[in-house]
């Protein structure tokens, strides 16, 4: 495909996405009332609606889908694998864990989640804890292959430690359900505090990370081959962990461990328009949060208790393979 | 004259002990050695590519301190690995050798012609064979323009003909007055080479003109094999003019 129409077709199409997100719901909007609402007229229920509850979940939506694309992108190139996910390393499982300790063994504690900060908090700390670690065995020169292992160990630990938690909190319904959220995903209830905590951030990472498509290309295709033409890859290294891991846990905090995202984004956006980073990075952001607001969409569409991360994945899986399948 | 690479009592701990040596610009030089000998260390440590121990210095200067860039603008290594994850087309994986130089494109078409790919240009490198991934490697080692060339077996996959075409490019590029270090496992033309160091379980074992270090006795005890002499087994390889 030509990739000189890439950008403004995927622009169009999270523009068409953020308008559909703030249009549909229970209550139904025409595209100028969205409008209306947007610039402040129109009546005071449909401003309401759009402004309350739509925009900071759509906004929030919007970000989480940008980072977790772009984060994705970036584990892909480092560890040379079309494989790897933003959740490679065990940040997300951080990410849960730490919201899910707060909600299992906060009553108990004493440390009530009743503050709308409490989890997210809990949640970026935990991603945080795990985003040192990596950190870590990274600048004590443990070299790609090894932070991989790593990354599978820690995933394995965090989520056993997850396990557990559910498992004592059985019974608890409430709690259960709120568990579910962090473990699948979900952008219901997302207030501006959600917006502020991680959308600012967020879109900082996604600015930083945009210049280094050219480095990331030549790291793609080999450390020491990028190191001879002139990269320096120990520098790089530490500046995609970070940005990569710190906007999983931000997308983590405020929107649960959703799944899919990361890979499928990516990997489908490479089959189209080629590997080259410079081009995969911007297109990732705008294709991952317009891919995240479709499916966001659709668990409103159809209010059966569809969650995000099952909707990502069943939306993306086929999609995937079809892709794949084409490419071939 | 200031030598373009010098090392001294350069080690890497298990692979490479106390080698020291001195390249000169205009030299083409070959590395042989059996397997495990450690010519890939060797050529990794003098890119910079390895901690290592010793003293290595580029044109002089002592190589931690050259900034990253700068290191790929005057040296250019071709490793033996070239497997590729993502299916960049061939022409901008050897423009990537540009990097250094903020992307001006001199040299690439060059160096594509050079290593035989103009035809190639927009083919993926997913879908090349072993022999054409290698000849992609090198011409981002040539796309570079480095004064000084490493290249890591550079032929060990390439058919007779492009590889005869390696060697003549070798000796094209130190007769401009760039120094070529070359491993290599077919020792037959390693004789052709201005000079040769051996390299014999990490340890620098000869280096010199190839007729006095590559001997039969040397032969016979690096790499374990009798070997004859025969005046030209690689007929068209170009010889020194002088």
């Amino acid at each position: 495909m030509k990739t000189r129409a890439a950008l403004p077709l995927l622009g169009l199409l999270l523009a068409v996405a953020f308008l559909a997100s703030l249009a549909f719901g229970e209550l139904r909007l025409g595209p100028m009332q969205v409008l209306d609402a947007l610039v402040g007229r129109g009546d005071s229920l449909s401003r309401t609606v759009v402004w309350d509850f739509r925009l900071p979940r759509t906004l929030v939506g919007l970000a989480a889908g940008a980072a977790l694309a772009a984060s994705g992108v970036v584990m892909q190139a480092f560890f040379r694998n079309p494989l790897a996910d933003p959740g490679l390393l065990g940040v997300s499982s951080g990410g849960a864990l730490g919201a899910v300790a707060v909600l299992a063994l906060g009553p108990s504690l004493g440390v009530a989640a009743a503050s709308i900060w409490t989890l997210p908090v809990a949640s970026i700390l935990g991603a945080f804890v795990a985003t040192g670690a990596v950190i870590l065995l990274a600048e004590r020169g443990a070299g790609t292959e090894r932070l991989l292992l790593s990354g599978v160990a820690l995933n394995a630990l965090l989520g056993a430690g997850t396990s557990f938690l559910l498992t004592i909190s059985a019974g608890h319904f409430e709690v259960n359900a709120q568990i579910l959220f962090w473990l699948m995903g979900g952008l219901e209830n997302r207030s501006w505090e959600h917006v502020w905590m991680g959308v600012p951030a967020i879109l900082l990472g996604c600015l930083l990370l945009l210049p280094m498509g050219r480095a990331l290309n030549l790291l793609s295709l080999g450390e020491q081959s990028a190191q001879s033409l002139g990269v320096d890859v120990r520098r790089l290294r530490r500046k995609l962990i970070i940005l990569a891991t710190v906007l999983t846990a931000l997308a983590t905090a405020i929107g649960g461990i959703i799944a899919f995202v990361g890979l499928v984004v990516p990997h489908a956006l490479r089959l189209v328009f080629g590997p080259d980073h410079r081009r995969l990075l911007p297109y990732s952001m705008l294709g991952g949060a317009a891919f995240l607001l479709a499916c966001d969409l659709a668990t409103r569409l159809f209010p059966i208790g569809l969650r995000l991360g099952v909707v990502t994945a069943v939306v993306g899986g086929p999609f995937f393979l079809w892709l794949l399948r084409r490419a071939r | 004259m200031t030598p373009a690479l010098q090392a001294s009592a350069l080690t890497v701990p298990g692979r490479l002990t106390g080698v020291s040596l001195t390249l000169g610009p205009a030299e083409l030089v070959a590395v042989v050695g059996p397997n495990g000998a450690g010519k890939s260390t060797l050529m990794q440590a003098l890119a910079g590519l390895l901690p290592a121990s010793g003293d290595i210095l580029w044109n002089g200067q002592s190589l931690a301190r050259i900034p990253a860039q700068e290191r790929g603008r005057r040296l250019a290594w071709m490793g033996q690995e070239a497997l590729f994850e993502f299916g960049f087309p061939v022409r901008e994986v050897v423009a990537q050798g540009r990097y250094a130089w903020g992307d001006d494109p001199a040299g690439v078409a060059e160096a594509l012609a050079a290593m035989d790919l103009v035809d190639l240009g927009d083919r993926p490198v997913t879908r090349l064979s072993g022999g054409e991934r290698h000849r992609v490697i090198l011409a981002r080692a040539l796309a570079t323009q480095a004064p000084i060339q490493l290249w890591d077996e550079p032929v060990a996959q390439l058919d007779v003909r492009h590889a005869l075409e390696v060697y003549r490019l070798a000796r094209q590029l130190a007769e401009r007055g760039n120094t070529v270090l070359v491993s290599l496992h077919d020792i037959r033309a390693a004789y052709r080479f201005d000079r040769v160091l051996v390299l014999d379980r990490g340890r620098l074992v000869g280096d010199g003109q190839p007729h006095a270090v590559l001997t039969a006795d040397l032969i016979r005890t690096v790499f374990r094999v009798e070997a004859t002499f025969t005046t030209s087994l690689v007929p068209e390889l170009p010889a020194r003019e002088d």
